[in-house]
């Protein structure tokens, strides 16, 4: 295969304060340009495994990972991260809508100064582009003045993708993006997942199977902090090789 | 007597003694706001905002002294206990969040409130006052703004622990530095909580006496001076009301119903805040 690939992980175990083993040896490789699907039992880590990518855990203290995640070559849980700078370049999108209590292009604005782009006109110009992008600017091209908070919640989910795109991320993060959506907004957002992987690396964890079929290229499957299987998302689906795996995709636990 | 006709009179007797326990709450309320209110206006004319103390038994003459008093001690006295209250409502809540540091400060602060604010004169008295051989505005400010600085440190720790983390962890998302979250997120998710809170604050200490006799202490002539002694109204208030003349009385219940006024406007902007942001 020709793909090239956007981040590995190497037997990356973590450890939640308290000695909490919450993943387990984990190997897996992101390929650049595709979508890959994190899904699982709750509790099983995936949500852990994807705030690992952009070192969210080191917002808390007394978090451990061991092992290595390497982005370009570059093993990001080293000490001498950037940990700014990793993370402008590895968006995240929320569960719930994180608008900030601003008005609609300041939010998306936001993560453009803290990049450094200050002109009123450069702002103007890379939020229409951004809006544009997440399929939103049509819909609030004429309140953009207007707060975040008044638009619906799937509008503020694409309104956050908008943010995180703004900056040109080379990679994003969606933790159960559409949990908290209904259909049609759920449709939208995951038609401009599958758009966007033309420009970067898309990883989701979802707890809807048919999501990750529908959305993903490539799939894992956690348990219990273990990644149980990684594949192509076909292969998952229709002929995994773990008992385990086709227990859960068929729908007889979790 | 049978068992509900029994549970009828206990309740009509509950009833009966926590409406009038209520009622006698609010008719000494009514009775004071309604005395300064009728007595206040009364005694209200443009010469007491314009004029300053004359000598007792001669005609005229105002409290434009206290009015500016009053008014450069409390605002010096915010500008000392805001940044700092808030500042440290900061640190706890963001900082030190979780850490026993944050919960033994909190802790204190809450003792901090109730601690009388006589005592807290004093205090200023000991450390500003005597060493320098005189009152002075400053030393009232001082007071004043240690009394506001626990009031508004806890409701700016509570206020921004209200903030979702949800809404951290989006801005970490974007690559922004803790201070650049707090600033420019958290701070406006709890913009109007916090400025509640100052609201209130200022409205309690405007209306401190006890603090200012021991530190600002009161001054006849008017003065802007606040490294010396400054005039205030509520330190006006006990004197004219002491006094023996019929004039300061009159001037003691002006005074009274301004500050009242001024405290009940800014008690009701900050509950209306609340309101309208929280409906």
């Amino acid at each position: 295969m020709a793909e090239s690939i956007e981040l590995e992980v190497k037997g990356l175990d973590f450890y939640y304060a308290g000695n909490i083993h919450a993943l387990k040896k984990i190997n897996l490789s992101v390929s650049k340009n595709s979508v890959t699907a994190l899904i699982g039992p709750s509790g099983c880590g995936k949500t852990t495994l994807l705030r690992c990518f952009n070192r969210m855990h080191d917002l808390y203290p007394k978090n451990r990972y061991e092992g290595e995640i390497l982005f370009h070559g570059r093993d990001i849980l080293s000490k001498e991260t950037d940990l700014i700078n990793l993370r402008s370049r590895i968006g995240m999108v929320f569960q719930k809508p994180t608008p900030f209590p601003m008005s609609i292009f300041d939010n998306i604005a936001y993560g453009l100064k803290l990049n450094g782009v200050n002109r009123r006109s450069d702002l103007a110009e890379r939020v229409e582009k951004a809006l544009v992008h997440a399929a939103l600017w049509d819909e609030v091209k004429d309140k953009l003045g207007a707060s975040a908070y008044d638009l619906s919640g799937g509008q503020q989910q694409r309104l956050v993708i908008a943010r995180a795109l703004a900056v040109n991320p080379e990679v994003l993060l969606f933790d159960e993006p559409t949990s908290a959506l209904d259909p049609i907004s759920t449709a939208k957002i995951e038609e401009l997942a599958t758009s966007l992987k033309k420009e970067i690396t898309i990883v989701i964890v979802t707890h809807n199977m048919q999501q990750a079929a529908r959305i993903s290229d490539r799939t894992g499957f956690l348990m219990l902090g273990e990644l149980i299987e990684f594949d192509r998302t076909d292969k998952i689906f229709t002929a995994p090789s773990e008992k385990l795996t086709e227990d859960y995709v068929t729908g007889r636990f979790g | 007597m049978t068992r509900e006709q029994k549970r009828k009179i206990e309740g009509s007797v509950a009833l009966f003694l926590s409406t009038m326990a209520a009622f006698f709450g609010l008719f000494w309320l009514v009775f004071i706001l309604g005395d300064v209110l009728i007595h206040g206006i009364k005694a209200l004319n443009p010469s007491l905002f314009m004029n300053d103390p004359v000598p007792p038994g001669a005609e005229g003459g105002g409290l434009r002294n206290a009015f500016v008093g009053q008014l450069l001690i409390t605002l010096c006295a915010t500008l000392i206990g805001v940044p700092i209250g808030v500042l440290g409502g900061t640190f706890l809540a963001e900082y030190a969040r979780g850490r026993k540091i944050a919960r033994l400060i909190s802790v204190l602060a809450d003792i901090m409130v109730s601690v009388p604010s006589i005592v807290i004169g004093t205090f200023i008295y000991a450390l500003l006052v005597r060493p320098f051989g005189h009152f002075s505005g400053w030393a009232g400010a001082a007071a004043l703004a240690i009394i506001m600085i626990p009031v508004v440190l806890r409701t700016t720790e509570d206020m921004l622990s209200l903030v979702p983390w949800t809404l951290r962890e989006a801005a970490f998302a974007l690559g922004a530095p803790y201070y650049k979250v707090i600033t420019q997120v958290v701070y406006r998710g709890a913009a109007t909580g916090i400025l509640t809170g100052i609201l209130l604050s200022i409205a309690r200490v405007a209306g401190e006496t006890a603090p200012l006799l021991f530190t600002s202490f009161n001054n006849s002539f008017f003065s802007v001076d606040m490294k010396q002694p400054i005039a205030s109204l509520t330190v006006t208030i006990f004197q004219y009301a002491m006094g023996p003349y019929d004039s300061w009385h009159e001037q003691a219940w002006a005074a009274s119903f301004v500050i009242t006024l001024f405290i009940l406007l800014l008690t009701i902007t900050g509950r209306l805040i609340i309101r309208l942001r929280y409906k």
